[in-house]
């Protein structure tokens, strides 16, 4: 019988606990303009002022999925020098517990429920815990599967998003 | 002009319509750079092929999602909304793979006098491969009652 990864890296005890809080910078103008232009997204309301009034949010709002960056992604504006070899600091979805960069992670998916949109100059907070965690032996080594919640407002305590996350750990290969 | 499909107007195995979206190094080099996300195997191509096995940069996970927020977006309309999206990662999308991104309704309900659709969502590469299937959670318009 093999041993259980979760209970060598003595997880199982974080399964419930926060992973901290965060709140962005306003969401910008540009912000908005560039993301619509990286995932090719034409629609008007993102690139015109009056196309944004006259439409559905009566204003300039981020596409729906950028309300996950609208926090920055913590700790990541570090210098070259401050960043693991990969160029991550930290990466929101992967929690900072004890060993967690002795593996090295996928993201396995994203579950997302919309309430409100990202408004322009908004300023958004992320709250987050973990809320489960899973192994299986996968076809090259061990796997875990770690969910947290996250759960995003604006500066007004409006709930805009919440969202799941499922990271996939693996012990990384020795080098 | 509108071109707002209403819940009566869809049927229950019906595709919606699709959108092509191309993986290119650019947009994942507008993307990383809108975000502040340094990952190497992004943008990297020796790192990501010599010390991560990939097969090239990839894109970040997230842009499929992105792509299914604005399908659902676009099928919603000016007067439904997205409610919710959900991806799951299979297979990373590798410059320059051309996606065709899409959804076939699963199931329509009234809910509290709200129309809802329950869509299963595909991004596909050339050789038909899912390579992040999704589902999606949209509100409809209902039209307002008609009297014959």
């Amino acid at each position: 019988m093999s041993v259980s990864l979760l209970d060598e890296l003595g997880w199982k005890k974080y399964i419930g606990s926060d992973t901290g809080s965060c709140t962005g910078e306003p969401v910008s103008a540009r912000d908005i303009r560039r993301y619509a232009l990286s995932i090719d997204d034409p629609n008007p309301v993102y690139f015109d002022d009056q196309a944004a009034k006259n439409g559905k949010y009566g204003g300039l709002t981020a596409p729906l999925a950028y309300v996950i960056w609208a926090v920055g992604v913590p700790g990541s504006e570090k210098g070259v020098k401050d960043l693991g070899e990969d160029g991550l600091a930290s990466f929101i979805g992967v929690p900072e517990i004890p060993g967690v960069w002795t593996l090295g992670w996928v993201r396995g998916g994203d579950e997302f429920e919309f309430f409100k949109p990202v408004y322009v100059d908004d300023r958004v907070t992320v709250n987050g815990k973990i809320v489960e965690m899973k192994e299986k032996d996968g076809k090259s080594g061990k796997l875990v599967f770690v969910t947290s919640e996250f759960t995003y407002t604006n500066q007004n305590g409006e709930l805009l998003a919440r969202q799941r996350v499922t990271m996939i750990g693996t012990p990384r290969k020795e080098s | 002009m509108s071109n707002q499909v209403y819940y009566e107007d869809v049927l229950e195995g019906q595709d919606i319509p699709s959108i092509k979206k191309e993986v290119t190094n650019v947009n994942i080099l507008m993307y990383l750079s809108t975000v502040w996300l340094m990952d190497r195997i992004h943008f990297d191509y020796l790192f990501a092929t010599q010390r991560r096995g990939l097969p090239n940069v990839v894109a970040p996970g997230p842009m499929g999602g992105d792509y299914y927020a604005q399908l659902l977006s676009e099928f919603a309309g000016e007067k439904g909304e997205v409610r919710k999206m959900s991806i799951q990662f299979r297979n990373f999308m590798v410059p320059p793979d051309v996606l065709m991104c899409g959804g076939k309704i699963t199931r329509k309900y009234i809910e509290e006098g709200k129309g809802f659709i329950e869509l299963d969502l595909w991004l596909k590469k050339d050789n038909g491969a899912n390579c992040a299937p999704g589902k999606g959670l949209v509100r409809l318009p209902v039209r307002e009652a008609k009297t014959s």
